[in-house]
């Protein structure tokens, strides 16, 4: 150890701390979880590096490679799917001040990135320049650009132009030899989603859009208006950047939160966006009342597009909050709503739904509960309730990461999966680059189970008990 | 794997008792999102070797883990803690508008009660404070040597100035200007003189809550005793403590307070508007304007001084990049100064070398903080550009 302590001082100077302190605050990402399952890994880095450079990259992956040390990634660990965490240990690779923008190509619209940076950060120097980000997540005041399409994930212009991957055209990869390998195209797929178990990126190159000004209305639909003949009118008809669709709890939340009524009782509020150049106010009033809903003012669609990265304030009500996340067919998407509100009706609900690409939406229940109750562990079986309830009617999970790893074969289908094992076999056939990400890690008392699988069979158990336990407010009045 | 099963061996629960850490503050720990937009924002963070222990969210993090005898409050932590300057620009961007600042506040005050803060210079503060009244340790007397033989402050008036520590004995300017033009426009103010002591700011801010009470209270009798309904300051933190500080203890002491509690800038802006003061000077510059955290942030101060600017003839002002809500820190608060001068005089050249590239000619604010902040470090790279207080430009206006 003593010898691994010096190599990495050596090399990588003050970027490298063994302090528990400073450790000790990489156990987590977003998610509140029990720490009864927290106690199942190691989830306390033993040697934190900061890198801020490729070549601190390069060094870390070789040293760990030589004294067999597991290698967690790490971009600000605003997900909540576990990838960011350690398992067994090892190094944290804190990527966060690999954040600068290398270059920013105006006439190609193109722009090569460290994975570090920040999307807001991003979107302010390309607006500079004259462009915008295509895309971006809810949470790009603090999210990177490497975390997102490590973990996948759509968001805010994903109507327009896709997914994180359909924006991704070339990375740099750093493998555990040290050395950088560009890849492009078709190339990039294996990366994408797979958390960083087959190397480190440490360039990526982005596909931007003009930085034209982005137009918001706010349309009220009643409760049984159909909303998935809304979604398709409103895409044909609008040339929409993006859409977003709020329950009334979410709005009920939000109000009792901000400390203002709800914006609707009943019903549903969408959010739609679209360049200013294409934006027409009649056109969109007209298709709002074809499909019984109501155009409002644009104070309120303004005051929604400038809150677009805070969906998370109805945590203050809180003071916790289960997030269940995945993706649906615009068409089946009431009808899971409605199996959602019937299984959790006694628990305080919202649900915050964006229009992607292929008719898809994903979608987010937020349910509100407190990780400081002792039936919390119980209660958590509920976050996957709405998950059960969309995959019977042909939704996906969201993301893998460590919690959902077992669902990854599903979520990228059989020909990726395979390409990734194979890929992971060739290039670290230890499972020393975030280990227990995609596959879960074993349980150390019944090694046929991982902690994915436990997760899924025992919320699957809980779920009928937990139906039991009504959601509570727990704030004080 | 072994720090895990450290944290698992619970020690008992550790109450936060530190005064002002309320029930509301504790369930407001428990609404963290662990979304991290404090951290890119917050100016302290880069200091600390870009590890996340040093970030707003870690440390909300490490106070949910003390609370729940899961983490100890190390000499590091205290460090650690103690490293803000309290700009509130976490506050700013938090997406369940948690008092953070109000929680830094809390913990630093829970530290000096369990005797393993505050840091050593600001301990130094206390000990001037108690000998002098302020926390630079000048004689009393010297509080007053800003005034010039025109100031003739009232027995009684409606109206009080607050010289606060830092405008009376290190920038005289702010509180000559501020009076002269009160004077010259027959408005009635009052003044205590010696026996104004320090605001207390900085000992709210570093958690010593004893000196804080003697302070406040003594201000609090002083000022009841002049009768005002209003008082005006130079400081961005004085006001910032008169306002939302003084009303919180005052209850809590069982005295009255019902004063309502300007900046100069606010009495500049009502001068102006009503035409009593008329700039007449083209002053031919281009500056750039840097929002004090206490007045802005904490008071929402944005659009006064620049409307101060506007009325000032062949000023053109030039915002810099991180202007107003977002402005950054200049690293003279929280006692970061007093206790980490190199960390304090980094970031004072980060928002120098940030207002540079806006082309002005020279940094104006509203706070001799700041001023003095920028000041230091000016000097340190030769004035490259110029530095002035916002009432500097207006006396040069109205000069003729």
């Amino acid at each position: 150890m003593q010898q691994l302590h010096r190599e990495l001082r050596e090399r990588l100077g003050p970027s490298v701390t063994f302090d528990e302190e400073v450790r000790r605050a990489y156990n987590h990402d977003q998610g509140e979880v029990p720490y009864l399952l927290m106690s199942m890994i190691r989830s306390v880095p033993d040697v934190v590096v900061a890198a801020r450079h490729e070549s601190d990259v390069a060094e870390t992956l070789k040293i760990a490679k030589r004294f067999n040390l597991p290698v967690t990634p790490r971009g600000q660990a605003s997900s909540g799917y576990g990838g960011a965490i350690p398992t067994r240990g090892g190094i944290l690779l804190d990527l966060s001040e690999m954040n600068r923008i290398l270059k920013i190509d105006k006439d190609a619209a193109m722009v090569d990135v460290q994975p570090g940076v920040i999307w807001n950060l991003l979107s302010r120097k390309l607006n500079q320049q004259g462009l915008d980000n295509r895309i971006c997540p809810t949470s790009a005041p603090s999210s990177t650009i490497g975390g997102w399409f490590a973990m996948g994930g759509v968001g805010l212009g994903s109507l327009k132009y896709g997914s994180i991957r359909d924006v991704v055209q070339e990375i740099d990869v750093v493998g555990l030899d040290g050395l950088v390998t560009t890849y492009a195209g078709d190339a990039v797929e294996v990366f994408h989603q797979t958390c960083g178990i087959l190397g480190i990126i440490t360039r990526l190159r982005l596909l931007c859009r003009p930085a034209e000004a982005l137009r918001p209305y706010a349309i009220l639909l009643q409760e049984n208006a159909d909303l998935a003949a809304f979604l398709a009118r409103a895409r044909n008809v609008l040339s929409p950047y993006s859409i977003s669709l709020k329950s009334s709890g979410y709005l009920k939340m939000r109000g009792e939160a901000e400390g203002h009524p709800p914006l609707t009782e009943q019903g549903f509020l969408a959010t739609v966006v679209i360049p200013a150049g294409l934006a027409d106010d009649v056109r969109v009033a007209q298709t709002a009342k074809v499909c019984g809903g109501r155009l409002l003012s644009q104070e309120v669609a303004d005051l929604e597009w400038a809150n677009r990265f805070y969906p998370m304030r109805v945590k203050k009500i809180g003071p916790s909050m289960m997030v269940s996340e995945f993706f649906i067919p615009e068409v089946k998407f009431q009808a899971v709503w409605k199996a959602v509100r019937a299984q959790l009706s006694g628990d305080v609900l919202g649900m915050e739904a964006m229009a992607v690409s292929n008719q898809r939406l994903a979608v987010q229940v937020y349910i509100l509960h407190d990780a400081q109750e002792p039936l919390y562990l119980l209660r958590m079986a509920k976050a996957l309730v709405p998950l059960r309830i969309a995959a019977r009617l042909g939704g996906s999970i969201y993301a893998c990461g460590m919690w959902f790893a077992a669902g990854s074969k599903k979520l990228w289908g059989e020909a990726k999966y395979e390409a990734v094992m194979e890929c992971k076999r060739r290039v670290d056939p230890g499972w020393l680059l975030n280990p227990g990400k995609i596959q879960a890690p074993r349980m150390p008392w019944f090694p046929v189970m991982d902690l994915s699988r436990l997760i899924q069979l025992g919320t699957a158990v809980m779920a009928p008990l937990t139906r039991r336990l009504a959601g509570k407010r727990f704030r004080p009045s | 794997m072994r720090g895990q099963k450290r944290s698992m061996r619970a020690t008992p629960p550790t109450e936060l008792t530190g005064p002002g850490f309320t029930k509301d503050q504790a369930y407001a720990l428990e609404t963290c999102a662990r979304c991290g937009f404090c951290k890119p924002v917050c100016p302290t963070y880069p200091f600390g070797g870009g590890f996340e222990a040093f970030s707003p969210r870690a440390k909300v993090h490490f106070l949910r883990e003390l609370r729940a005898g899961r983490a100890e409050l190390t000499s590091d932590w205290v460090d650690r803690l103690f490293r803000c300057t309290t700009c509130a620009r976490c506050v700013s961007v938090c997406q369940t508008s948690i008092p953070l600042v109000q929680l830094w506040e809390a913990i630093r005050a829970e530290t000096v009660e369990r005797g393993v803060g505050p840091m050593p210079a600001h301990q130094k503060l206390s000990v001037f404070a108690e000998q002098t009244g302020n926390p630079y340790g000048e004689p009393t007397e010297q509080r007053v040597r800003w005034m010039l033989p025109e100031h003739q402050p009232a027995e009684e008036a409606e109206l009080m100035v607050f010289g606060g520590c830092t405008a009376s004995l290190r920038l005289p300017s702010l509180l000559q200007i501020g009076v002269t033009l009160l004077q010259r426009q027959n408005i009635p103010y009052t003044y205590a003189g010696t026996s104004e002591r320090c605001c207390a700011s900085v000992f709210l801010r570093t958690g010593q809550l004893e000196m804080a009470k003697r302070l406040i209270a003594g201000n609090i009798d002083l000022i009841r005793e002049k009768g005002v309904s209003q008082i005006v300051t130079p400081c961005g933190g004085c006001s910032k403590t008169l306002k939302y500080d003084y009303p919180q203890w005052a209850r809590q002491l069982g005295k009255k307070w019902e004063v309502e509690v300007l900046h100069f800038s606010q009495v500049y802006l009502r001068l102006l508007e009503s035409g009593v003061v008329n700039p007449i000077r083209t002053l031919g510059r281009t500056v750039t304007y840097h929002d004090p955290c206490h007045l802005g942030r904490a008071q929402g101060i944005f659009d006064e001084p620049r409307a101060i600017l506007q009325a000032l003839p062949g000023v053109k002002l030039v915002e810099m990049e991180y202007c107003r809500e977002e402005a950054r820190c200049c690293g003279g608060g929280g006692g970061v100064r007093a206790n980490y001068p190199e960390m304090a005089n980094q970031m004072a050249r980060d928002r120098v070398m940030e207002a540079m590239e806006t082309g002005a000619d020279t940094l104006v604010t509203m706070c001799p903080f700041c001023q003095l902040s920028f000041d230091l470090v000016l000097k340190e790279m030769g004035y490259p550009l110029a530095l002035a207080g916002l009432e500097d430009l207006l006396l040069e206006s109205i000069i003729p």
